[in-house]
C-alpha cells in the first residue's frame, strides 16, 4: 500500500511555487530590455561585451565546481554525472552577475578586461566567500571597481554622465557640474534626453532609462523586490542632491528642476532598481532596509558632489559592507512586544 | 448581526487552499471500528490515569483515564465493549504514549453525563470539566482551564477562521450546527459571565456567515482569506484590535477567550446531552484520496480504516499528514490511531507535497516579509546550523514563534526553517532549564 517513498518532515507540507532559478531568471527577463538598448545604442561591441562577461561568469562558476571540494581527479572521472549535478545545482545567479557587469561597463572596454571582471566577480567575490547566498559585497560592482582601478582609467571616466561632446569624452570635464550650469555649455541635454539615453554617454545598460523603467515594472509585477525601494532611494538621493547643488551657483539657490537631471544621469537608476535591491547583500528587515537605502542615497549625493567620476559602484560596496552591522541593530520587535518596564532602583 | 470586515494584519502567506476537494460534501458518520485504541495522552499536558482494567465491559462515552492534575484531560471510551489491553506504545509524533485497547460489542449502551438545564456558570464550568473537552482547532488546550481564566476577561472569541489549506471540518460544521454552536458559544460566554461573542469567518465561506448573522447577539468578523488568520494572536488582533503579549502571556491577559467553532459544539451537547467528549469531524482530503469527505469519527479509529472509507488511496501518497498541510505531522504509515485533536487526515500526491531539496539561503528575507510575528526566520536558521542557539534565539526572536508555517512556505530556496526554530526552541528550554538549576 504505502510504499517507502512517503516523506516525512517537519510542516508545511505545502510550498509555493517559486524556486531562486526562477526569480533570476524574472531578474533577467528585467535586464533584457536594457540590455537590448545598449545594443542598439552602442551597436554589436555592446552584445559582445554582454556575451563575454555572461559566458564568462557561468564557466568560472561551473570551472569552480569541477575543482572545489570532493577532489578534482574523481569528478573529472565522473564527469558527466558532475555536469548532470551542476546543472541541477544551477540556479542562473552567474548569469545575472554577468549581464550585471556587462551593463554597468562603457562599452569602449577591451574584451578580455570583461573576462578578467567576470573571473574576478565569480571567484573571488562571490565562490571564495561560499557561493550563492553568501557574498558579502555585491560580485558585479565589485568587479567594476576592480576593473576600474586595474584598467584604463580613462575608460571608465568617459562613461561619465554627460552630454557626448567631441574632443572632451575622454577628459572628465563633462561632468555634472557642468552640465547642470546649463547656461554655459552649448550642448546642454534636455530631461527627455536623459531618460532615453540619446545622445548620452554611459555605460551600456544605465543610458536608456526606458529601458531600466521596464525592468523595475516587471520586478515589482512579479514581486522580485519591492516597489518602493528603489523609489525611496531615489527620491532621497534626489532630494538631497538637488540641495547640494544649489552650491554650483554663485549665490545659493535651491532648484527643483535639476531633481530629474539628478536621478536621471548615470548609473544611480540603474543601481537602484538593480543593483541595491540585490537579495544577498541587503538587509533583511525593514528598518534595516530603510536604513540602508536612505545611507546609500545620501552617501551618493555627497559623493557625486564632491567628485567627476560615476561613484555608484563604490557606494554599493560600502553599503554592502554595512549590511551585518544594520542586520545586527535593526531587529524587529515580535507582534505584540511590551517594552520592559525598567525597576526602579532603591525603592 | 450584521457582519463587519476584520482588520488588517501584517504578513501572512495565500496557499492555494483546495478546499473545494471536500467542502461540498456534509457531514458522515463513520461505522464503529472493531477495536477502538485509544491513548491516553489527548490533550496538552500530562497525560490520563486509566481507570479501568483489562476485561472490564465499558458503554459509550464512559471514564476509562481519569485527569492528572489541572492541565490534563478527562478520556472517555468511544465505543461500548470490553478493554482488552492496557500498554505503553509509542504515539504518531515518536513521543511515548499509552494506549487503551477496547474491541468492539456491537451494543450501543451509552453511559452520558445528565443533561443540565438553564445551568449556572459553576455548573457549565464543571460540565465542560467532567466531559473532558480540549481545544478541537489542533493544539488541545484544555477547555476547562480556559474558561477559568487568570485576568478579567470580557469578550469570547470563536474561530471560524479555517485558515489551514485543504480542511473543511470546521466549515461543514458551521453550516450544518449553525444554532449548537451559537448555544455552545453562550454557554461559555455564560461561564465566563461575559455577553460579547465574536465569531471570525474567513470570507472564503459566505455561506456561514450569512448564517451566523441573523443571531443577534453573536458579532460576525469577516476576514481577509489569508494564513494564518486563525492563529491565536492574529484572530484576537483582527477581531478586537488588541495585542496578546508574548509568552507566557495568554490571550485572557488581554481580556479576550478564543475557542473554536468545534469546540463550542462540544460544550453544546455536553450540556445539553451530557455528551463527552469521545468523537469529532475530521476531513479526510488529498489529491490521493478517492473521495474527499467531512466525517464523524470515534476517538481512537485507525486512519487507515479512515482513509478505506473514504475509498482509499487513488494513487501512492508522497506525503501523510495528520492535521492541515501548514502545522500537520507528517506521518509514516496510516497505522496511527485519531485523538480529539486530529482536525483532518491529507494524503498528498508527489505535486502537491513540497519535497524539493533545499538550495542555498539567498537572504532575500521573504521569510521575514511574510511572518506575522514580525520575527527574522532567517537569522534563526543561520545561526541553529552553526549550533550558536543562543544568538538564533536573540536575533531571531525564536520563543515567540507561533511555527505557522508562512516563512517555509514563501521561501524560494525551500530552507527548513520550521525545523530550525523548533530546534532552537528545545535548545533554548534545556538551556534555560540549566541556568534555573544553578
Amino acid at each position: 500500500m504505502i510504499d517507502n517513498t512517503v516523506v516525512i518532515s517537519t510542516p508545511p507540507h505545502v510550498k509555493s511555487k517559486r524556486t531562486t532559478r526562477g526569480i533570476m531568471g524574472d531578474v533577467c527577463i528585467a535586464l533584457a530590455p536594457a540590455a537590448i538598448a545598449g545594443i542598439v545604442f552602442f551597436g554589436y561591441m555592446a552584445f559582445v561585451i554582454e556575451l563575454v562577461s555572461v559566458l564568462g561568469c557561468v564557466a568560472t562558476e561551473f570551472v569552480y565546481y569541477f575543482i572545489a571540494k570532493g577532489g578534482f581527479a574523481k569528478k573529472c572521472k565522473n564527469a558527466k554525472l558532475t555536469c548532470i549535478n551542476w546543472w541541477k545545482q544551477f540556479d542562473l545567479t552567474s548569469v545575472v552577475t554577468g549581464l550585471i557587469l556587462a551593463l554597468i561597463l562603457p562599452v569602449t572596454v577591451k574584451w578580455y578586461e570583461v573576462l578578467i571582471g567576470s573571473i574576478f566577480a565569480i571567484a573571488i567575490v562571490k565562490m571564495f566567500f561560499g557561493g550563492t547566498g553568501k557574498n558579502l559585497v555585491n560580485p558585479a560592482s565589485a568587479a567594476r571597481v576592480f576593473m576600474f582601478i586595474s584598467f584604463s582609467l580613462t575608460t571608465y571616466v568617459a562613461a561619465n554622465f554627460g552630454p557626448i561632446l567631441e574632443g572632451e569624452t575622454l577628459t572628465g570635464a563633462t561632468n555634472l557640474a557642468d552640465y547642470l550650469l546649463q547656461n554655459t555649455h552649448a550642448s546642454a541635454l534636455s530631461s527627455l534626453d536623459l531618460f532615453l539615453g540619446t545622445g548620452v554617454n554611459g555605460s551600456i545598460g544605465e543610458t536608456c532609462k526606458l529601458a531600466i523603467l521596464l525592468g523595475y515594472i516587471y520586478l515589482c509585477a512579479r514581486k522580485v523586490i519591492k516597489w518602493w525601494q528603489p523609489l525611496l532611494f531615489l527620491a532621497v538621493f534626489g532630494f538631497t542632491a538637488v540641495l547640494l547643488s544649489g552650491f554650483y551657483f554663485e549665490s545659493y539657490r535651491f532648484d527643483i528642476s535639476l531633481f530629474l537631471p539628478h536621478i536621471l544621469s548615470g548609473g544611480a537608476m540603474f543601481a537602484a532598481v538593480f543593483m541595491f535591491t540585490d537579495y544577498v547583500t541587503s538587509p533583511k528587515g525593514i528598518y534595516g532596509q530603510l536604513v540602508y537605502y536612505i545611507g546609500g542615497a545620501l552617501l551618493l549625493a555627497v559623493m557625486r558632489y564632491f567628485t567627476k567620476i560615476e561613484v555608484v559602484s563604490f557606494i554599493i560596496l560600502i553599503m554592502n559592507i554595512l549590511v551585518p552591522l544594520i542586520d545586527k541593530y535593526c531587529i524587529r520587535k515580535p507582534f505584540g512586544y511590551v517594552k520592559e518596564k525598567k525597576q526602579k532602583e532603591g525603592k | 448581526m450584521k457582519a463587519v470586515r476584520g482588520k488588517y494584519f501584517f504578513g501572512g502567506v495565500h496557499p492555494h487552499d483546495k478546499k473545494a476537494l471536500s467542502s461540498a460534501s456534509p457531514l458522515e458518520v463513520m461505522p464503529e471500528p472493531e477495536v477502538a485504541v485509544i491513548s491516553t495522552s489527548q490533550s496538552l499536558g500530562k497525560p490520563a490515569v486509566p481507570v479501568v482494567e483489562t476485561g472490564r465491559e465499558v458503554k459509550v462515552g464512559e471514564l476509562i483515564a481519569k485527569a492528572d492534575g489541572p492541565i490534563s484531560s478527562d478520556v472517555f471510551s468511544s465505543i461500548s465493549g470490553t478493554v482488552e489491553d492496557i500498554r505503553d506504545g509509542i504515539g504518531a509524533n515518536g513521543a511515548p504514549e499509552k494506549f487503551i485497547f477496547i474491541r468492539n460489542n456491537g451494543k450501543t449502551d451509552k453511559a452520558y453525563l445528565p443533561p443540565l438545564s438553564s445551568p449556572s456558570a459553576d455548573e457549565i464550568k464543571a460540565r465542560i470539566r467532567d466531559a473532558g473537552i480540549v481545544g478541537l482547532g489542533g493544539a488541545g488546550f484544555p477547555t476547562a482551564v480556559k474558561v477559568s481564566p487568570r485576568s478579567p476577561v470580557d469578550t469570547l472569541v470563536l474561530n471560524g477562521a479555517e485558515c489551514e489549506p485543504y480542511l473543511t471540518c470546521d466549515h461543514r460544521l458551521m453550516l450544518e450546527k449553525t444554532d449548537e454552536i451559537v448555544r455552545g458559544a453562550r454557554y461559555i460566554a455564560a461561564a465566563l459571565g461575559v455577553t460579547n461573542i465574536i465569531i471570525g469567518i474567513e470570507a472564503n465561506k459566505p455561506d456561514c456567515i450569512a448564517q451566523f448573522e441573523s443571531y443577534d447577539d453573536i458579532k460576525v468578523v469577516i476576514l481577509k482569506k489569508k494564513y494564518p488568520m486563525g492563529g491565536e494572536k492574529q484572530l484576537v488582533y483582527v477581531t478586537t484590535g488588541r495585542k496578546i503579549g508574548l509568552p507566557p502571556k495568554l490571550p485572557a491577559d488581554s481580556g479576550v477567550v478564543v475557542e473554536n467553532v468545534a469546540t463550542a459544539y462540544a460544550v453544546c451537547e455536553a450540556v445539553e446531552l451530557g455528551k463527552p467528549l469521545y468523537e469529532r469531524v475530521l476531513t479526510v482530503s488529498g489529491g490521493a484520496v478517492a473521495a474527499p469527505k467531512n466525517i464523524w469519527v470515534k476517538v481512537g479509529t485507525k486512519l487507515e480504516d479512515i482513509v478505506n472509507y473514504c475509498g482509499g488511496e487513488s494513487m501512492p501518497p508522497k506525503k501523510v499528514v495528520q492535521g492541515g498541510p501548514m502545522t500537520g505531522l507528517a506521518l509514516a504509515d496510516l497505522g496511527a490511531y485519531t485523538h480529539k485533536t486530529t482536525s483532518g487526515i491529507l494524503l498528498m500526491t508527489p505535486e502537491e507535497a513540497a519535497a524539493e531539496e533545499p538550495t542555498p539561503c539567498l537572504n532575500c528575507g521573504k521569510c521575514a516579509d511574510v511572518c506575522p510575528m514580525h520575527l527574522m526566520p532567517m537569522n534563526t536558521e543561520f545561526y541553529s546550523s552553526a549550533g550558536d542557539y543562543e544568538a538564533a534565539a536573540k536575533y531571531g526572536n525564536t520563543m515567540a514563534c507561533i511555527e505557522c508555517g508562512a516563512c517555509e512556505y514563501n521561501c524560494p530556496a525551500k530552507r527548513p526553517l520550521i525545523q530550525a526554530i523548533r530546534k532552537t526552541k528545545a535548545e533554548m528550554r534545556k538551556i534555560m532549564m540549566g541556568g534555573q538549576k544553578k
